[in-house]
């Protein structure tokens, strides 16, 4: 088996199959017996009635859910060393205005959090659900964005670090996921292109769903609609299949838990 | 029920799938119905540029296009114009001149909804549309930034904001050793004092000079900022705006669109809309294949749609279902879905 990095970044648009997948890649590293977190960020901005960080086992699964307070409360309190004078900086209205109004802000306090989480456990695998497509961007160049920022200082230090991991290609690696449509498809591409100038580490695209293979054998004795879709996935898979790192099947299960253990076998690649 | 009457049609939600497509038909859908209407879209993909006839010297700018024969006007948003047509109509400060000012407005700087309100209220202003359709910035998370725009509102806070304001103008002119002066003792409240030194603490004096400076500008923006969060107001009320949330058949997660809803709730009137996009059912319903691994593999199709589309009947007033297009022709994404919205004749 290949070298592990510690964290595998999992991002694309909405409704292509992140979650799914990026929980099933969760239990392949795990059936490898590393010790590993499925992690998602609850909230983008500082509102009222937040949850606070969650962590649960849900079938089987190390599920860590951050919270953007708590977040910025431990960040500042381990850099002021004061719980006290965090928390009413993290109170201030300006503080909260100032976050919610760039949400730039909000990536490098959770990536921070990350960091921080697998620097206290040096063993820790950390698989990030990252929010949909333009907000990976977003996430990779508010690093850099903030340490040209403060330019100097003990936060500009700490960007430093966090981007030497997040540009680390041992480290990090970045999964692009996509549907086997066309747009999808093109989409998926200009996001890869926009992180491998933001990103020295690996970017790759995986194709989820793909029905094709199930429908190959039987394309006359479909329906017209369904048998181009088949004929559009072929040709997409066909013409780019040197671009994709791998192709998922569509799973006939009804059930995510079914499904995302039914992936598990396929994803070898993604490591 | 009547074509839309109403000043802003907002698209957000999760599924990124179809999303834009989906606006840009909506878009053309009403400006063929005599209505004049503006386009506003984030980040699109390459080709829904190319079928716009947009070209890379157009972002930021409003642009006629013609669709289909449908003429409406149409602007990808990037911050950084927008920050330009806003220092010159609100006649403030270069805005850029700023450093932190000028990373934060890059495309992917993070101020992209922030400054998405304030290019709705200009453009709202102009009094040249007769409905204005956005398609948000990606992401599940626009609902969660109008949530939080009453936070930003204290962003520009009387108190504390006229305090950053006085100390940017001394900045200026004494250079950058205002700390120790005795006048800030006077005039800054106790507790922005104690923020600044404790931010400087950890972020360098450098940081400080720059952030002072950055808050004294966009403080005299402030009108611009506050007439884009006060759209809010319009946003929330039923007779000014449609929502609609996009999720679409392939994510077959009714959890997302119930935190969507349960978003909804917190923000949105009554009268959304979800819209449900890439339906196979209709291809699906009159096929009975003969062999059984066919039968297994449209029964798992069908199945899957039946109860999404169950659960989210039991959640949403009205769901609106667009079928997939299965061509590989954008254009003939636009005209298929141009014509489901002409079918749903909203």
């Amino acid at each position: 088996m290949k070298d592990t990095k510690r964290l595998y970044i999992f991002t694309g648009k909405g409704g292509v199959g992140k979650t799914t997948l990026s929980k099933s890649f969760t239990r392949l590293l795990m059936e490898h017996d590393h010790e590993v977190a499925y992690l998602t960020f609850q909230n983008q901005s500082l509102t009222e009635g937040h949850k606070g960080t969650t962590k649960k086992i849900q079938n089987g699964i190390q599920e860590i859910s951050l919270d953007l307070e708590e977040c910025a409360l431990n960040y500042i309190e381990r850099r002021l060393n004061s719980k006290m004078i965090a928390s009413w900086i993290v109170r201030t209205p300006f503080f909260r205005a100032l976050i919610n109004m760039v949400p730039g802000f909000s990536y490098l306090i959770f990536l921070g959090k990350i960091l921080q989480m697998q620097n206290d456990n040096p063993r820790l695998i950390v698989v990030l659900d990252a929010p949909a497509s333009g907000h990976a961007l977003t996430m990779v160049e508010s690093t850099t964005n903030f340490g040209n920022i403060f330019g100097s200082g003990i936060i500009f230090e700490d960007t430093k670090k966090m981007l030497t991991l997040l540009n680390d290609p041992d480290y990090t690696k970045i999964h692009v996921v996509s549907l086997p449509s066309l747009m999808s498809w093109q989409e998926a591409m200009e996001l890869k292109a926009g992180l491998k100038e933001r990103t020295p580490v690996d970017v790759d695209v995986t194709i989820n769903n793909a029905l094709y293979p199930l429908l190959e054998l039987h394309l006359q004795e479909l329906p017209d609609g369904l048998r181009q879709k088949a004929l559009n996935e072929k040709k997409l898979i066909d013409e780019n299949q040197n671009e994709m790192l791998c192709v998922l099947l569509h799973s006939l299960s009804q059930d995510n838990l079914t499904i995302e253990s039914d992936l598990v076998g396929s994803l070898a690649k993604l490591i | 029920m009547a074509l839309s009457t109403k000043s802003f049609e907002i698209f957000c939600g999760t599924g990124g799938v179809g999303k834009t497509t989906l606006a840009t038909a909506r878009a053309q859908n009403l400006a063929d119905s005599g209505l004049r209407v503006l386009l506003i879209t984030i980040d699109p993909a390459k080709r829904l540029k190319d079928l716009l006839g947009l070209r890379e010297e157009a972002v930021g700018e409003v642009v006629p296009v013609e669709i289909n024969g449908v003429k409406l006007h149409a602007l990808l948003m990037s911050p950084e114009k927008t920050i330009q047509r806003m220092s010159k109509k609100y006649n403030t400060p270069d805005l850029e001149g700023n450093r932190i000012v000028q990373i934060l407005s890059k495309p992917y700087g993070g101020m992209n909804e922030i400054l998405s309100m304030v290019e709705l209220q200009m453009q709202f202003d102009s009094g040249l549309y007769d409905v204005i359709v956005l398609d948000t910035p990606p992401g599940a998370h626009f609902l969660d930034f109008l949530e939080s725009l009453n936070k930003i509102s204290s962003f520009f806070d009387q108190n504390f904001i006229e305090i950053f304001s006085y100390l940017g103008q001394k900045t200026a002119r004494a250079g950058k050793k205002f700390f120790g002066l005795n006048f800030i003792n006077k005039v800054i409240s106790g507790g922005v004092k104690k923020l600044l030194t404790y931010l400087q603490s950890v972020t360098g004096a450098q940081f400080i000079d720059d952030f002072i400076e950055a808050i004294h500008i966009i403080y005299q923006s402030r009108e611009a900022f506050l007439k884009g969060i006060s759209l809010k107001e319009k946003l929330k009320s039923k007779k000014e705006c449609n929502w609609f949330l996009v999720t679409s058949i392939e994510q077959g997660k009714a959890e997302e669109a119930i935190e969507i809803r349960s978003h909804a709730t917190h923000f949105i009137h009554q009268d959304h809309y979800l819209v449900l996009n890439k339906c196979l059912e209709s291809k699906l319903s009159n096929w009975s294949p003969q062999n059984e691994d066919l039968t297994k593999i449209k029964n798992s199709l069908e199945l899957k749609e039946i109860n999404l589309k169950k659960q989210l009947k039991d959640l949403f007033p009205v769901v609106l279902e667009f079928p997939e297009v299965m061509s590989l022709s954008p254009n003939d994404h636009l005209l298929h879905l141009t014509k489901t919205w002409k079918s749903h004749a909203l």
